[in-house]
């Protein structure tokens, strides 16, 4: 799956998460900063996250991906590492298949 | 979102599970009040953990985070109510362990004491205990939370803040002021002392020194049978946020059998960083 899908349907899980009027004024990007840029709640980026599962299934490893992460470094998150991951864990799945 | 439906409230649940394998333990994680909601242990110990290979529940408290904010039942025992209502609604009767954090502690306690065979152990980070005068004491804190400012100045400070703590202060604001939370904690029934001296489970306390709480914790110290205290030099109340390393090496430690001494909290000042070892949790994938 290519990033630009990804991207797509990480955007319409924040939708989900904070509402489209707010995303459509800041516009999402890899480099957008969920912290930074939308000020994304850490509540909000916790139900993010299980949609994301919800979503993606057992084929995308989220808790080993914020295991290996210190809360500074899970708050200045940018979306293109988010995306990163889940194209990378797509990738292996579709490899192994 | 991942929604349950317990004594008729609309709870934010999420669950983690190991990446790997079969889990050998459930914990089940209960955060502080106001301010605090579900996200502060999944940033920093619920990962960790479900990593190490257990199966991880957490929730927001009614009222709390995104769970659904009633305006009665934030009595302590309503609180235990709802965490039993939410292990029924999600299959979990296996004995657990509880983290509490603050009041997530004292709800754990509460909970131990009232269902022991459901506690495989407790483990309270800064917990209130409710003494004589708790309730009181955590009304005062609240409302000293919703009125210490002055009306202009909080109003102002909204105002020049952005979403993310506009968002917070209206809710702490919808949640004390229009709530019976405060009025609830006011009519708190201490814990009696009989059920605590033969809590059958294993109580691990996490406390800094310099915590205004630290003397409940040196109270339960007499009282608890099993219990273990690790105190931590030059930290407040906010341990989970100022040493989460320190805090999965413990728990680490604790959920991997108690095998060898406990990690020892090495302060910045006296040549540590704070961090007990490298990834400790790791330890508990084998």
């Amino acid at each position: 799956m290519d990033a630009e899908t990804i991207l797509a349907d990480v955007t319409r899980m924040l939708a989900e998460v904070i509402g489209d009027d707010y995303l459509e004024e800041v516009g999402v990007t890899m480099d957008t900063a969920f912290s930074g840029d939308l000020e994304l709640e850490s509540i909000e980026f916790v139900a993010l996250a299980g949609l994301m599962k919800a979503h993606y299934g057992g084929d995308v490893d989220f808790v080993g991906f914020l295991a290996d992460m210190d809360l500074h470094q899970i708050i200045a998150l940018r979306v293109g590492q988010v995306v990163d991951h889940i194209q990378v864990c797509l990738m292996a799945v579709g490899s192994r298949g | 979102m991942a929604e349950v439906v317990a004594n008729g409230v609309r709870f934010h649940v999420q669950q983690l599970t190991p990446p790997v394998g079969e889990a050998r333990e459930t914990v089940v994680f209960i955060h502080g009040l106001v301010m605090d909601n579900l996200s502060s242990f999944y940033y920093t110990l619920a990962n960790p953990c479900a990593a190490a290979g257990a199966d991880v529940m957490l929730y927001d408290l009614r009222g709390h985070g995104l769970s659904e904010r009633p305006p009665i039942g934030y009595t302590l025992e309503d609180s235990v109510d709802d965490l039993v209502g939410l292990l029924f609604e999600l299959g979990i009767d296996g004995p657990v362990h509880l983290v509490g954090n603050s009041y997530g502690g004292t709800v754990g306690l509460a909970f131990a004491v009232a269902y022991p065979e459901r506690v495989a152990s407790l483990v309270l980070i800064e917990g209130h205990f409710a003494v004589q005068g708790w309730g009181e004491e955590m009304a005062r804190t609240l409302w000293g939370i919703a009125f210490g400012m002055e009306l202009e100045e909080a109003q102002a400070w909204v105002a020049a803040a952005g979403r993310k703590m506009t968002r917070m202060a209206k809710k702490a604001d919808a949640l004390i002021n229009h709530t019976s939370l405060v009025e609830d904690m006011l009519t708190a029934v201490p814990l009696a002392r009989e059920p605590l001296a033969s809590l059958a489970c294993p109580v691990l306390a996490i406390y800094g020194d310099e915590s205004d709480v630290i003397d409940r914790a040196r109270d339960l110290a007499t009282l608890v049978p099993d219990f273990t205290l690790n105190i931590l030099t030059g930290c407040g109340h906010s341990i989970l946020m100022e040493v989460p390393a320190h805090l999965q090496a413990v728990l680490a430690w604790w959920l991997g059998g108690r095998q060898g001494p406990a990690p020892v909290y090495v302060p910045p000042t006296a040549g540590g960083t704070g961090a007990t070892g490298p990834h400790p949790l790791a330890e508990l994938v084998a």
